[in-house]
């Protein structure tokens, strides 16, 4: 049966054959790719397909509008849902870009934290530095964009308190994190204070296992797992964009719960 | 009102398919992540030549309560992630290696058989396991458990089990 939606003018088909690479690195399941046509492509560019780098532009702006709407909706006094300790999954959820067989312990003797950027003392900082500041232990849900959760008990010293005793430019945009794994990362500063983001070095009341960033990862109750970087080496504070391993593929940035 | 009686192009019309278009411009904007996560594939089988013990070694096995296995679900590591069965229980065989027992196969819950599965042979997934080492085609070849010669594992013993990055 003819579709009642068929336009009068129907565009090249070619089109959908001269992007068929880009039209494939979309797909996850059959019925995203069957939801994906010409006249979505249409629409997403201002009728103009023809250049691959119009659709992507198109795709980031949307996503980079998405990003500052949440930061405005972002509320840094309000907290996530905690849990009993009695919930505390154990061992966490082992996630990477890699399988766990890939993961390079981080000797922890030999481990410093570099600062850099608007930070007004930039010493490098060792774990029992940063074990010395004020804990705090949460037991949060780690939720995944894949879709799956989990909850976990993490200790560490607030982000908050360690960007105050480093003298950090408080009102900088971003707070950019490096890690052993080459996984860059990054946050907007209002989560950063946020009283859920720690440096965590504890899991459960134990230190924190090899596979899931020993000897210090961020663990942050408003963000999605893939912002959560393990094996954390460095922290710049910044107000040039850093982006991130998923970002730079594509991912929301900022990325809210 | 009759819908069908509209002349094509009619202002409602015309909305209709400009959400159906946004729906589909959604999908295409959800599409890229789900991807994204899976540069290489979690839960990969022993390489070839490698016994389990060694195999396992490479996967950080963590401790983990025995009380904490029991009634966990075991899945098969592929994408679509299939339901092999649930854990039974957790025994020591004669010669000292610790299997789980897992209600293994049927249909909703109906028809299972124990089988026992080498805990090297599996992996922690968040709160499921996954049997690593062996396919649903070998597991159905196990004969079934019985517990002759083998002894329960107390709920608070702790044992170690290797771990694997989701498989979607």
């Amino acid at each position: 049966m003819r579709s009642p939606f068929r336009p009068d003018d129907v565009p090249d088909p070619a089109i959908l054959d001269n992007h068929r690479p880009l039209i494939k690195s979309f797909e996850r399941r059959g019925l995203i790719r069957r939801g994906l046509s010409l006249g979505a492509l249409v629409m997403l560019t201002g009728c103009d397909v023809k250049r691959p780098e119009a659709v992507e532009s198109a795709l980031l702006a949307i996503s980079r509008f998405n990003d500052e709407v949440q930061a405005l909706l972002f509320d840094p006094n309000k907290l996530a849902p905690t849990y009993p300790a009695s919930m505390i999954l154990k061992p966490p959820k082992f996630n990477a870009y890699y399988d766990v067989m890939d993961v390079k312990p981080v000797n922890g003797a030999t481990w410093r934290l570099e600062l850099s950027g608007l930070i007004a003392d930039r010493r490098p900082w060792t774990i029992q530095d940063l074990q010395a500041l004020p804990q705090r232990t949460i037991v949060i849900k780690h939720i995944c964009v894949e879709g799956w959760s989990y909850i976990g008990g993490w200790t560490g010293v607030p982000l908050r308190t360690f960007l105050q005793h480093v003298g950090a430019d408080l009102r900088a945009k971003y707070v950019a994190f490096k890690t052993a794994d080459d996984y860059p990362s990054s946050i907007d500063m209002a989560s950063a204070l946020h009283p859920q983001t720690l440096l965590a070095t504890e899991y459960a009341g134990e230190t924190l296992a090899d596979p899931f960033g020993y000897p210090m990862r961020l663990r942050t109750a408003v963000k999605l797992g893939y912002k959560n970087p393990k094996w954390v080496t460095a922290i710049e504070v910044t107000n040039k964009y850093p982006g991130g391993y998923w970002e730079s593929r594509g991912f929301s940035w900022f990325a809210g719960l | 009102m009759d819908k069908s009686g509209q002349s094509r192009g009619s202002p409602k019309e015309g909305a209709v398919r400009t959400r159906t278009l946004s729906l589909a411009a959604a999908f295409i904007a959800v599409a890229g992540i789900a991807h994204a996560q899976s540069a290489t594939p979690g839960g990969m089988p022993p390489p070839p030549g490698m016994n389990l013990a060694e195999s396992a070694a490479m996967r950080f096995p963590q401790p983990v309560r025995v009380g904490d296995l029991l009634h966990r679900t075991v899945l098969q590591p592929v994408e679509s992630q299939n339901v092999l069965g649930a854990v039974r229980e957790v025994v020591r065989t004669g010669n000292g290696t610790i299997e789980i027992v897992i209600d293994f196969g049927g249909f909703l819950g109906f028809g299972t058989r124990p089988i026992a599965v080498p805990v090297d042979a599996m992996v922690l997934l968040g709160q499921d396991m996954e049997v690593v080492a062996f396919t649903p085609r070998q597991l159905r070849k196990f004969p079934t458990f019985s517990p002759t010669g083998t002894t329960p594992v107390p709920n608070d013993t702790i044992i170690k089990v290797g771990l694997a990055k989701p498989s979607h």
